[in-house]
Protein backbone atom coordinates (compact mmCIF):
# COMPACT_ATOMS: atom_id res chain seq x y z
CA UNK A 1 0.00 0.00 0.00
CA UNK A 2 3.09 2.49 1.22
CA UNK A 3 4.68 1.26 -2.11
CA UNK A 4 1.41 1.97 -4.10
CA UNK A 5 1.23 5.40 -2.57
CA UNK A 6 4.87 6.45 -3.10
CA UNK A 7 4.74 5.51 -6.87
CA UNK A 8 1.28 7.55 -7.38
CA UNK A 9 2.74 10.69 -5.74
CA UNK A 10 6.41 10.18 -7.61
CA UNK A 11 4.33 9.93 -10.82
CA UNK A 12 2.12 12.93 -10.05
CA UNK A 13 4.61 15.06 -9.33
CA UNK A 14 6.83 13.81 -12.60
CA UNK A 15 4.56 14.53 -15.17
CA UNK A 16 3.47 18.35 -13.31
CA UNK A 17 -0.10 17.23 -12.91
CA UNK A 18 -1.36 20.35 -10.79
CA UNK A 19 -5.02 20.86 -9.53
CA UNK A 20 -4.59 25.02 -9.58
CA UNK A 21 -3.93 24.72 -13.32
CA UNK A 22 -6.90 23.14 -14.32
CA UNK A 23 -9.29 25.51 -11.88
CA UNK A 24 -7.06 28.71 -13.39
CA UNK A 25 -7.06 27.43 -16.97
CA UNK A 26 -11.10 26.36 -16.41
CA UNK A 27 -12.13 30.06 -18.05
CA UNK A 28 -9.48 29.16 -21.08
CA UNK A 29 -11.65 25.94 -21.73
CA UNK A 30 -15.40 27.37 -21.38
CA UNK A 31 -13.97 30.50 -23.74
CA UNK A 32 -12.60 27.87 -26.31
CA UNK A 33 -15.56 26.26 -26.21
CA UNK A 34 -17.71 29.04 -26.49
CA UNK A 35 -15.91 30.21 -29.19
CA UNK A 36 -15.45 33.80 -30.40
CA UNK A 37 -19.33 34.74 -30.94
CA UNK A 38 -18.49 37.18 -33.60
CA UNK A 39 -16.99 34.38 -35.63
CA UNK A 40 -19.64 32.36 -37.15
CA UNK A 41 -19.53 28.76 -36.37
CA UNK A 42 -16.56 28.80 -34.07
CA UNK A 43 -18.62 27.82 -30.55
CA UNK A 44 -18.72 23.98 -30.46
CA UNK A 45 -22.50 24.39 -29.48
CA UNK A 46 -25.02 24.42 -31.30
CA UNK A 47 -23.77 22.12 -33.90
CA UNK A 48 -23.86 22.81 -37.75
CA UNK A 49 -26.48 20.77 -39.17
CA UNK A 50 -25.91 22.03 -42.46
CA UNK A 51 -27.22 18.57 -44.77
CA UNK A 52 -24.70 18.45 -46.84
CA UNK A 53 -22.12 18.44 -45.05
CA UNK A 54 -23.88 15.84 -42.23
CA UNK A 55 -23.92 13.84 -45.69
CA UNK A 56 -20.64 13.99 -46.52
CA UNK A 57 -19.44 13.04 -42.43
CA UNK A 58 -22.14 9.80 -42.91
CA UNK A 59 -20.39 8.48 -46.04
CA UNK A 60 -16.66 9.50 -44.46
CA UNK A 61 -18.11 7.49 -41.29
CA UNK A 62 -19.24 4.75 -43.70
CA UNK A 63 -15.89 4.48 -44.84
CA UNK A 64 -14.38 4.13 -41.65
CA UNK A 65 -16.88 1.86 -40.65
CA UNK A 66 -15.86 -0.36 -44.14
CA UNK A 67 -11.77 0.66 -43.35
CA UNK A 68 -12.46 -1.75 -39.71
CA UNK A 69 -14.39 -4.32 -41.50
CA UNK A 70 -11.50 -4.48 -43.79
CA UNK A 71 -9.00 -4.59 -41.09
CA UNK A 72 -10.71 -6.51 -39.05
CA UNK A 73 -10.98 -9.73 -41.38
CA UNK A 74 -7.11 -9.19 -41.96
CA UNK A 75 -6.64 -9.23 -38.17
CA UNK A 76 -8.31 -11.93 -37.66
CA UNK A 77 -6.73 -13.56 -40.51
CA UNK A 78 -2.75 -13.19 -39.05
CA UNK A 79 -4.57 -13.31 -35.33
CA UNK A 80 -6.07 -16.74 -35.08
CA UNK A 81 -3.31 -18.51 -36.44
CA UNK A 82 -0.76 -16.70 -34.47
CA UNK A 83 -2.64 -17.02 -31.51
CA UNK A 84 -2.61 -20.94 -31.88
CA UNK A 85 1.23 -21.41 -31.79
CA UNK A 86 1.06 -18.49 -29.03
CA UNK A 87 -0.74 -21.24 -26.79
CA UNK A 88 0.85 -22.98 -25.05
CA UNK A 89 -1.41 -26.11 -24.31
CA UNK A 90 -2.52 -26.03 -28.24
CA UNK A 91 1.08 -26.15 -28.95
CA UNK A 92 1.39 -29.62 -27.32
CA UNK A 93 -1.47 -31.08 -29.36
CA UNK A 94 0.81 -30.02 -32.31
CA UNK A 95 4.01 -30.93 -31.08
CA UNK A 96 3.52 -33.74 -28.36
CA UNK A 97 6.34 -34.96 -26.58
CA UNK A 98 8.30 -34.75 -23.58
CA UNK A 99 11.61 -34.56 -25.17
CA UNK A 100 13.97 -31.59 -25.34
CA UNK A 101 13.71 -31.73 -28.72
CA UNK A 102 9.95 -31.72 -28.49
CA UNK A 103 10.42 -28.74 -25.41
CA UNK A 104 12.29 -26.54 -26.99
CA UNK A 105 10.87 -26.11 -30.08
CA UNK A 106 7.55 -25.51 -28.46
CA UNK A 107 9.53 -23.10 -26.60
CA UNK A 108 11.04 -21.50 -29.22
CA UNK A 109 7.98 -21.18 -31.57
CA UNK A 110 5.56 -19.74 -28.43
CA UNK A 111 8.61 -17.36 -27.83
CA UNK A 112 8.84 -16.10 -31.44
CA UNK A 113 5.01 -16.08 -31.92
CA UNK A 114 4.71 -13.99 -28.82
CA UNK A 115 7.15 -11.48 -29.75
CA UNK A 116 5.72 -10.90 -33.40
CA UNK A 117 1.90 -10.36 -31.09
CA UNK A 118 3.56 -7.99 -28.89
CA UNK A 119 5.69 -5.72 -31.55
CA UNK A 120 2.46 -5.63 -33.69
CA UNK A 121 0.88 -4.73 -30.42
CA UNK A 122 2.89 -2.54 -28.73
CA UNK A 123 3.53 -0.32 -31.25
CA UNK A 124 0.39 2.13 -32.09
CA UNK A 125 -2.14 2.44 -34.91
CA UNK A 126 -0.97 6.27 -35.33
CA UNK A 127 2.17 5.06 -35.84
CA UNK A 128 1.81 2.11 -37.79
CA UNK A 129 -0.70 4.09 -40.47
CA UNK A 130 2.29 6.78 -40.46
CA UNK A 131 4.89 3.54 -41.87
CA UNK A 132 2.04 2.63 -44.26
CA UNK A 133 1.20 5.98 -45.37
CA UNK A 134 4.69 6.12 -46.73
CA UNK A 135 4.92 3.13 -48.32
CA UNK A 136 1.25 2.74 -49.81
CA UNK A 137 0.62 6.79 -49.87
CA UNK A 138 -2.27 8.82 -48.25
CA UNK A 139 -5.88 7.21 -48.26
CA UNK A 140 -8.09 4.44 -46.45
CA UNK A 141 -5.28 1.99 -46.96
CA UNK A 142 -2.73 2.77 -45.39
CA UNK A 143 -4.75 2.91 -42.42
CA UNK A 144 -6.85 -0.79 -43.10
CA UNK A 145 -3.22 -1.95 -42.97
CA UNK A 146 -2.57 0.33 -39.38
CA UNK A 147 -5.44 -1.60 -37.94
CA UNK A 148 -4.80 -4.72 -39.89
CA UNK A 149 -1.44 -5.14 -37.72
CA UNK A 150 -1.92 -3.64 -34.75
CA UNK A 151 -5.48 -5.26 -33.84
CA UNK A 152 -3.72 -8.99 -35.26
CA UNK A 153 -1.19 -8.29 -32.47
CA UNK A 154 -3.96 -7.38 -29.51
CA UNK A 155 -6.04 -10.65 -30.86
CA UNK A 156 -3.34 -12.96 -30.79
CA UNK A 157 -2.81 -12.26 -27.14
CA UNK A 158 -6.73 -12.26 -26.13
CA UNK A 159 -7.82 -15.19 -28.02
CA UNK A 160 -4.71 -16.72 -26.95
CA UNK A 161 -5.64 -16.62 -23.02
CA UNK A 162 -8.76 -17.59 -24.25
CA UNK A 163 -7.26 -20.91 -25.93
CA UNK A 164 -5.22 -21.48 -22.52
CA UNK A 165 -8.33 -21.70 -20.80
CA UNK A 166 -9.99 -24.02 -22.13
CA UNK A 167 -11.29 -27.75 -20.50
CA UNK A 168 -8.10 -30.05 -21.76
CA UNK A 169 -10.74 -32.98 -21.60
CA UNK A 170 -11.87 -32.96 -25.53
CA UNK A 171 -8.54 -32.28 -26.65
CA UNK A 172 -7.44 -35.44 -24.80
CA UNK A 173 -10.49 -37.48 -26.18
CA UNK A 174 -10.01 -36.24 -29.55
CA UNK A 175 -6.33 -37.39 -29.23
CA UNK A 176 -6.81 -40.50 -28.34
CA UNK A 177 -9.38 -40.84 -31.68
CA UNK A 178 -6.01 -40.50 -33.38
CA UNK A 179 -7.83 -37.37 -35.18
CA UNK A 180 -5.05 -34.67 -36.48
CA UNK A 181 -4.03 -31.62 -35.69
CA UNK A 182 -6.59 -29.53 -37.89
CA UNK A 183 -10.13 -31.51 -37.02
CA UNK A 184 -8.71 -31.23 -33.04
CA UNK A 185 -8.97 -27.78 -33.44
CA UNK A 186 -12.02 -27.64 -35.30
CA UNK A 187 -13.84 -30.10 -32.85
CA UNK A 188 -12.33 -29.64 -29.68
CA UNK A 189 -10.88 -25.85 -29.16
CA UNK A 190 -13.28 -23.90 -31.19
CA UNK A 191 -16.52 -25.24 -30.31
CA UNK A 192 -14.97 -23.89 -26.61
CA UNK A 193 -13.16 -21.21 -27.79
CA UNK A 194 -16.54 -19.54 -29.67
CA UNK A 195 -17.92 -17.43 -27.35
CA UNK A 196 -14.86 -15.91 -26.54
CA UNK A 197 -13.99 -15.09 -30.15
CA UNK A 198 -16.93 -13.57 -30.79
CA UNK A 199 -16.79 -11.64 -28.07
CA UNK A 200 -13.35 -10.22 -28.22
CA UNK A 201 -13.41 -9.72 -31.95
CA UNK A 202 -16.88 -8.13 -31.97
CA UNK A 203 -15.07 -5.74 -29.19
CA UNK A 204 -11.90 -5.27 -31.12
CA UNK A 205 -14.35 -4.10 -34.05
CA UNK A 206 -15.70 -1.69 -32.07
CA UNK A 207 -12.52 -0.12 -31.09
CA UNK A 208 -10.98 -0.73 -35.06
CA UNK A 209 -14.18 1.73 -35.68
CA UNK A 210 -12.88 4.01 -32.68
CA UNK A 211 -9.67 3.82 -33.69
CA UNK A 212 -10.28 4.43 -37.76
CA UNK A 213 -11.98 7.36 -37.49
CA UNK A 214 -8.56 9.08 -35.67
CA UNK A 215 -6.47 7.75 -38.04
CA UNK A 216 -7.43 10.53 -40.49
CA UNK A 217 -5.29 12.70 -38.19
CA UNK A 218 -2.10 12.01 -40.41
CA UNK A 219 -4.17 11.05 -44.01
CA UNK A 220 -5.03 7.59 -43.36
CA UNK A 221 -8.53 7.83 -44.47
CA UNK A 222 -11.92 7.97 -42.74
CA UNK A 223 -13.74 10.73 -40.94
CA UNK A 224 -10.70 11.81 -38.86
CA UNK A 225 -9.45 13.52 -42.09
CA UNK A 226 -12.45 15.76 -41.75
CA UNK A 227 -12.57 15.77 -37.98
CA UNK A 228 -8.64 16.79 -37.82
CA UNK A 229 -9.18 19.80 -40.78
CA UNK A 230 -12.51 21.29 -38.71
CA UNK A 231 -9.96 21.02 -35.09
CA UNK A 232 -7.48 22.88 -36.92
CA UNK A 233 -9.72 25.58 -38.94
CA UNK A 234 -11.64 26.23 -35.79
CA UNK A 235 -14.62 25.17 -37.60
CA UNK A 236 -15.81 23.91 -33.47
CA UNK A 237 -19.51 23.47 -34.59
CA UNK A 238 -18.33 20.88 -37.48
CA UNK A 239 -16.42 19.28 -34.81
CA UNK A 240 -19.12 18.86 -32.36
CA UNK A 241 -21.22 17.31 -35.70
CA UNK A 242 -18.84 15.04 -36.67
CA UNK A 243 -18.47 13.95 -32.64
CA UNK A 244 -21.91 12.99 -32.69
CA UNK A 245 -21.20 10.64 -35.35
CA UNK A 246 -19.13 9.01 -34.35
CA UNK A 247 -20.31 8.74 -30.71
CA UNK A 248 -23.74 7.29 -32.29
CA UNK A 249 -22.62 4.99 -34.81
CA UNK A 250 -20.30 3.41 -31.92
CA UNK A 251 -23.22 3.13 -29.49
CA UNK A 252 -25.04 1.22 -32.44
CA UNK A 253 -22.27 -0.61 -33.32
CA UNK A 254 -22.19 -1.72 -29.10
CA UNK A 255 -25.94 -2.71 -29.25
CA UNK A 256 -25.27 -4.71 -32.15
CA UNK A 257 -22.26 -6.53 -30.78
CA UNK A 258 -24.75 -7.30 -27.63
CA UNK A 259 -27.56 -8.87 -30.27
CA UNK A 260 -24.89 -11.11 -31.97
CA UNK A 261 -23.08 -12.21 -28.52
CA UNK A 262 -25.88 -13.14 -26.93
CA UNK A 263 -26.21 -15.33 -30.01
CA UNK A 264 -23.13 -17.31 -29.02
CA UNK A 265 -23.02 -18.32 -25.72
CA UNK B 1 -3.67 -58.34 -29.22
CA UNK B 2 -2.14 -56.37 -26.30
CA UNK B 3 0.95 -58.06 -25.02
CA UNK B 4 3.24 -56.67 -22.16
CA UNK B 5 6.80 -58.69 -21.61
CA UNK B 6 8.42 -57.31 -18.79
CA UNK B 7 7.71 -53.80 -19.45
CA UNK B 8 9.15 -50.84 -17.29
CA UNK B 9 6.72 -47.66 -17.49
CA UNK B 10 7.28 -43.97 -16.70
CA UNK B 11 6.79 -40.50 -18.04
CA UNK B 12 10.28 -39.65 -17.52
CA UNK B 13 13.25 -41.51 -16.56
CA UNK B 14 11.76 -42.77 -13.55
CA UNK B 15 9.23 -45.81 -13.58
CA UNK B 16 5.99 -45.50 -12.67
CA UNK B 17 5.30 -49.44 -13.43
CA UNK B 18 7.94 -52.05 -13.57
CA UNK B 19 8.28 -55.45 -14.70
CA UNK B 20 4.36 -55.35 -16.23
CA UNK B 21 3.57 -58.90 -18.30
CA UNK B 22 0.07 -59.86 -19.24
CA UNK B 23 -1.85 -60.53 -22.61
CA UNK B 24 -5.23 -59.72 -23.76
CA UNK B 25 -6.71 -61.43 -26.27
CA UNK B 26 -10.02 -60.26 -27.96
CA UNK B 27 -13.48 -60.27 -26.71
CA UNK B 28 -12.04 -60.15 -23.30
CA UNK B 29 -13.83 -58.01 -20.60
CA UNK B 30 -10.84 -57.11 -18.53
CA UNK B 31 -11.12 -55.09 -15.00
CA UNK B 32 -7.85 -53.29 -13.63
CA UNK B 33 -8.35 -52.81 -9.79
CA UNK B 34 -5.87 -50.75 -7.22
CA UNK B 35 -5.43 -47.59 -5.59
CA UNK B 36 -5.65 -44.08 -6.49
CA UNK B 37 -2.05 -43.90 -7.63
CA UNK B 38 -1.14 -47.46 -8.12
CA UNK B 39 -0.49 -47.09 -11.87
CA UNK B 40 -3.98 -47.96 -13.43
CA UNK B 41 -4.50 -44.74 -15.17
CA UNK B 42 -0.57 -45.32 -16.22
CA UNK B 43 -1.19 -48.60 -17.59
CA UNK B 44 -4.25 -48.13 -19.71
CA UNK B 45 -2.77 -44.27 -21.22
CA UNK B 46 0.45 -46.37 -21.66
CA UNK B 47 -2.14 -48.94 -24.49
CA UNK B 48 -2.99 -45.36 -26.36
CA UNK B 49 1.18 -44.80 -26.72
CA UNK B 50 1.18 -41.81 -24.16
CA UNK B 51 4.00 -43.26 -22.18
CA UNK B 52 7.26 -43.24 -22.66
CA UNK B 53 8.13 -47.44 -22.40
CA UNK B 54 11.68 -47.90 -20.66
CA UNK B 55 12.15 -51.30 -20.58
CA UNK B 56 10.95 -54.85 -21.98
CA UNK B 57 8.61 -55.61 -25.15
CA UNK B 58 5.42 -53.81 -25.67
CA UNK B 59 2.70 -54.56 -28.46
CA UNK B 60 -0.41 -53.17 -29.61
CA UNK B 61 -1.98 -54.84 -32.64
CA UNK B 62 1.40 -56.13 -33.75
CA UNK B 63 2.94 -52.35 -33.39
CA UNK B 64 6.25 -52.14 -30.85
CA UNK B 65 5.79 -49.19 -28.82
CA UNK B 66 9.24 -48.19 -28.26
CA UNK B 67 9.76 -47.65 -31.58
CA UNK B 68 6.43 -46.40 -33.17
CA UNK B 69 5.87 -43.58 -35.23
CA UNK B 70 3.55 -40.99 -35.31
CA UNK B 71 1.60 -42.19 -38.03
CA UNK B 72 0.94 -45.65 -36.84
CA UNK B 73 0.47 -44.08 -33.59
CA UNK B 74 -2.73 -42.54 -35.09
CA UNK B 75 -3.46 -45.42 -37.18
CA UNK B 76 -3.18 -47.24 -33.75
CA UNK B 77 -5.43 -44.75 -31.46
CA UNK B 78 -8.29 -44.61 -33.78
CA UNK B 79 -8.49 -48.56 -33.59
CA UNK B 80 -8.87 -48.11 -29.18
CA UNK B 81 -12.19 -45.96 -27.94
CA UNK B 82 -11.19 -43.98 -24.80
CA UNK B 83 -13.44 -43.40 -22.24
CA UNK B 84 -12.32 -40.72 -19.32
CA UNK B 85 -14.00 -40.69 -16.16
CA UNK B 86 -14.96 -36.73 -17.02
CA UNK B 87 -16.61 -37.98 -19.89
CA UNK B 88 -14.66 -34.96 -22.25
CA UNK B 89 -17.13 -34.64 -24.49
CA UNK B 90 -17.55 -31.00 -26.12
CA UNK B 91 -19.78 -29.15 -23.81
CA UNK B 92 -21.11 -26.43 -26.31
CA UNK B 93 -21.91 -29.02 -29.21
CA UNK B 94 -24.86 -31.20 -29.80
CA UNK B 95 -24.95 -35.10 -28.20
CA UNK B 96 -24.64 -36.27 -32.59
CA UNK B 97 -21.76 -33.65 -33.34
CA UNK B 98 -19.76 -35.19 -29.89
CA UNK B 99 -20.62 -38.84 -31.15
CA UNK B 100 -19.05 -38.09 -34.74
CA UNK B 101 -15.75 -36.59 -33.79
CA UNK B 102 -14.99 -40.39 -33.36
CA UNK B 103 -15.67 -40.97 -37.04
CA UNK B 104 -12.98 -38.21 -37.39
CA UNK B 105 -10.50 -40.36 -38.83
CA UNK B 106 -12.60 -41.26 -41.57
CA UNK B 107 -14.10 -37.94 -42.76
CA UNK B 108 -12.20 -35.77 -44.71
CA UNK B 109 -10.62 -31.85 -43.23
CA UNK B 110 -12.91 -29.78 -45.62
CA UNK B 111 -16.18 -32.24 -44.71
CA UNK B 112 -14.52 -32.04 -41.11
CA UNK B 113 -14.04 -28.20 -40.93
CA UNK B 114 -17.91 -27.63 -42.55
CA UNK B 115 -19.53 -30.36 -40.35
CA UNK B 116 -20.68 -31.97 -43.51
CA UNK B 117 -21.71 -35.55 -42.93
CA UNK B 118 -22.93 -37.86 -45.19
CA UNK B 119 -26.46 -39.84 -44.34
CA UNK B 120 -24.30 -43.48 -44.30
CA UNK B 121 -22.43 -41.68 -41.13
CA UNK B 122 -25.52 -40.08 -39.68
CA UNK B 123 -27.05 -43.33 -39.61
CA UNK B 124 -23.92 -45.23 -38.13
CA UNK B 125 -23.88 -42.52 -35.41
CA UNK B 126 -27.86 -43.37 -34.72
CA UNK B 127 -26.82 -47.19 -34.25
CA UNK B 128 -24.07 -46.16 -31.76
CA UNK B 129 -26.44 -43.75 -30.02
CA UNK B 130 -29.06 -46.57 -30.07
CA UNK B 131 -26.66 -49.17 -28.36
CA UNK B 132 -26.42 -46.69 -25.64
CA UNK B 133 -29.87 -45.65 -25.50
CA UNK B 134 -29.41 -41.99 -26.00
CA UNK B 135 -30.90 -41.63 -29.76
CA UNK B 136 -33.87 -39.29 -28.08
CA UNK B 137 -31.55 -37.20 -27.13
CA UNK B 138 -29.21 -36.62 -30.51
CA UNK B 139 -30.12 -33.03 -30.98
CA UNK B 140 -29.97 -31.66 -27.22
CA UNK B 141 -26.49 -29.82 -25.88
CA UNK B 142 -24.13 -32.07 -23.86
CA UNK B 143 -24.44 -29.26 -20.99
CA UNK B 144 -28.17 -29.92 -20.77
CA UNK B 145 -27.21 -33.85 -19.60
CA UNK B 146 -27.03 -35.89 -16.55
CA UNK B 147 -23.61 -37.54 -15.92
CA UNK B 148 -24.68 -40.77 -16.59
CA UNK B 149 -25.70 -39.57 -19.58
CA UNK B 150 -23.10 -38.07 -20.42
CA UNK B 151 -21.14 -41.00 -20.04
CA UNK B 152 -23.35 -42.65 -22.41
CA UNK B 153 -22.91 -40.06 -24.83
CA UNK B 154 -18.60 -40.41 -24.71
CA UNK B 155 -19.10 -44.59 -25.18
CA UNK B 156 -21.09 -43.94 -28.37
CA UNK B 157 -18.46 -41.28 -29.31
CA UNK B 158 -15.73 -44.29 -28.88
CA UNK B 159 -18.24 -46.51 -30.36
CA UNK B 160 -18.22 -44.83 -33.29
CA UNK B 161 -14.78 -45.52 -33.86
CA UNK B 162 -15.27 -48.87 -34.61
CA UNK B 163 -12.60 -49.68 -32.27
CA UNK B 164 -11.22 -53.23 -31.08
CA UNK B 165 -10.37 -52.63 -28.01
CA UNK B 166 -12.43 -49.85 -25.35
CA UNK B 167 -10.35 -48.09 -22.63
CA UNK B 168 -12.13 -47.18 -19.95
CA UNK B 169 -10.16 -45.00 -17.17
CA UNK B 170 -12.91 -45.03 -14.28
CA UNK B 171 -15.84 -44.75 -16.56
CA UNK B 172 -18.54 -44.94 -13.38
CA UNK B 173 -16.83 -43.39 -10.60
CA UNK B 174 -18.32 -40.11 -10.91
CA UNK B 175 -21.82 -41.64 -10.97
CA UNK B 176 -24.78 -42.57 -8.81
CA UNK B 177 -25.30 -46.18 -8.50
CA UNK B 178 -27.90 -46.71 -10.91
CA UNK B 179 -26.31 -44.19 -13.83
CA UNK B 180 -23.05 -46.81 -12.57
CA UNK B 181 -24.98 -49.48 -13.57
CA UNK B 182 -26.80 -48.55 -16.41
CA UNK B 183 -23.32 -47.34 -17.80
CA UNK B 184 -21.88 -50.69 -17.58
CA UNK B 185 -24.38 -52.54 -18.72
CA UNK B 186 -23.86 -50.40 -21.95
CA UNK B 187 -20.04 -51.42 -21.64
CA UNK B 188 -20.95 -55.34 -21.32
CA UNK B 189 -23.66 -54.94 -24.13
CA UNK B 190 -20.69 -53.61 -26.52
CA UNK B 191 -18.48 -56.32 -25.47
CA UNK B 192 -21.25 -59.17 -26.16
CA UNK B 193 -22.73 -57.46 -29.48
CA UNK B 194 -19.37 -56.25 -31.03
CA UNK B 195 -16.80 -58.18 -29.70
CA UNK B 196 -14.48 -55.40 -28.70
CA UNK B 197 -12.04 -55.78 -25.87
CA UNK B 198 -13.08 -53.49 -22.87
CA UNK B 199 -10.14 -52.51 -20.46
CA UNK B 200 -11.95 -50.69 -17.42
CA UNK B 201 -9.89 -49.15 -14.27
CA UNK B 202 -12.86 -50.04 -11.71
CA UNK B 203 -12.60 -48.48 -8.27
CA UNK B 204 -16.18 -51.06 -7.21
CA UNK B 205 -15.19 -54.21 -6.72
CA UNK B 206 -18.48 -55.24 -6.92
CA UNK B 207 -18.60 -54.07 -10.59
CA UNK B 208 -15.25 -55.79 -11.26
CA UNK B 209 -16.55 -59.30 -10.12
CA UNK B 210 -19.89 -58.57 -11.56
CA UNK B 211 -18.99 -57.78 -14.75
CA UNK B 212 -15.23 -58.64 -15.91
CA UNK B 213 -14.12 -61.74 -17.52
CA UNK B 214 -10.44 -60.97 -15.83
CA UNK B 215 -9.19 -59.13 -13.34
CA UNK B 216 -6.08 -57.17 -12.96
CA UNK B 217 -5.10 -55.75 -9.59
CA UNK B 218 -2.27 -53.48 -9.55
CA UNK B 219 -0.37 -52.75 -6.29
CA UNK B 220 2.64 -50.28 -5.89
CA UNK B 221 3.63 -50.01 -9.50
CA UNK B 222 3.34 -54.01 -10.41
CA UNK B 223 0.98 -56.54 -10.98
CA UNK B 224 -0.46 -58.21 -7.79
CA UNK B 225 -2.76 -60.56 -9.11
CA UNK B 226 -4.12 -61.58 -12.47
CA UNK B 227 -7.47 -64.51 -12.86
CA UNK B 228 -10.82 -64.37 -13.04
CA UNK B 229 -12.90 -62.98 -10.95
CA UNK B 230 -14.07 -65.99 -8.64
CA UNK B 231 -10.31 -66.57 -7.86
CA UNK B 232 -9.82 -63.18 -6.11
CA UNK B 233 -9.42 -63.74 -2.39
CA UNK B 234 -9.16 -61.49 0.50
CA UNK B 235 -6.08 -62.00 0.83
CA UNK B 236 -5.40 -60.46 -2.68
CA UNK B 237 -7.06 -57.43 -1.82
CA UNK B 238 -4.76 -56.94 1.30
CA UNK B 239 -1.93 -57.11 -0.91
CA UNK B 240 -3.94 -54.38 -3.54
CA UNK B 241 -5.43 -52.19 -0.96
CA UNK B 242 -2.84 -52.49 1.59
CA UNK B 243 0.44 -51.85 -0.30
CA UNK B 244 2.40 -48.67 0.62
CA UNK B 245 -0.11 -47.55 2.79
CA UNK B 246 2.10 -45.90 6.46
CA UNK B 247 0.94 -47.73 8.99
CA UNK B 248 -1.14 -45.32 11.26
CA UNK B 249 -3.74 -45.43 7.73
CA UNK B 250 -3.72 -49.38 7.94
CA UNK B 251 -6.74 -49.39 10.25
CA UNK B 252 -8.75 -46.74 7.93
CA UNK B 253 -7.83 -48.19 4.90
CA UNK B 254 -8.75 -52.02 5.84
CA UNK B 255 -12.33 -50.36 7.30
CA UNK B 256 -12.42 -48.49 3.55
CA UNK B 257 -12.21 -51.79 1.87
CA UNK B 258 -15.29 -53.01 3.81
CA UNK B 259 -17.18 -50.07 2.64
CA UNK B 260 -16.12 -50.19 -1.04
CA UNK B 261 -17.14 -54.15 -1.37
CA UNK B 262 -20.16 -53.70 -1.63
CA UNK B 263 -22.16 -49.58 -2.45
CA UNK B 264 -21.57 -47.66 0.88
CA UNK B 265 -24.43 -47.16 3.16
CA UNK B 266 -27.40 -44.54 2.39
CA UNK B 267 -26.28 -41.97 4.97
CA UNK B 268 -23.03 -42.19 3.15
CA UNK B 269 -23.99 -41.86 0.16
CA UNK B 270 -23.52 -38.15 -0.96
CA UNK B 271 -19.52 -38.28 0.30
CA UNK B 272 -18.69 -41.86 -1.34
CA UNK B 273 -20.31 -40.96 -4.98
CA UNK B 274 -18.26 -38.14 -5.63
CA UNK B 275 -15.60 -39.08 -3.73
CA UNK B 276 -14.60 -42.37 -4.71
CA UNK B 277 -10.82 -42.19 -3.84
CA UNK B 278 -12.27 -42.51 -0.28
CA UNK B 279 -10.06 -46.06 -0.15
CA UNK B 280 -6.95 -43.85 -0.03
CA UNK B 281 -7.61 -41.66 2.37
Amino acid sequence: MLLLSIIYLVSWFNTEMSVPSLIDGWDHMRSYIVGNPEIKGSSFFPPSFIVSDIRLYAKAMFETIEMAVVALFLSIAVGFPLSLVASRNILKILIPGRGWIARGLRRSIYSSAMLVANVFRSINEIVWALLFVSAVGLGPMAGILALGVHTSGVLCKLLAEGNEAIDPGPVEALTATGASFPKIIVYAVLPQTMPHFVSMVLYRFESDVRSASILGFVGAGGIGFYLFDKVRAFENADVTTIIFIIVVTVWLIDRLSAVIRKKFI
Amino acid sequence: MISFDAVNLGYSEVPILENISFHVGKGEFLGIIGLSGAGKSTLLMSIIGNIRVLKGRYQVFGHDLSFINKRDLRELRSRIGFIFQGYNLVNRLSVLHNVMSGMLKDISLGRALIKFYTKQEVDKAYEYMEVVGIEHLAMKRCDELSGGQRQRVAIARALAQEPNVLLADEPVAALDPKSAAQVMDVLRRVNETYGVTVISNLHHLDFAREYCSRIIGVAAGSIAFDGLPGELQNCHLDTIYENNVPAAEEKKTTNSIQTIRGFPEKSHQEQEVYDPMVIAA
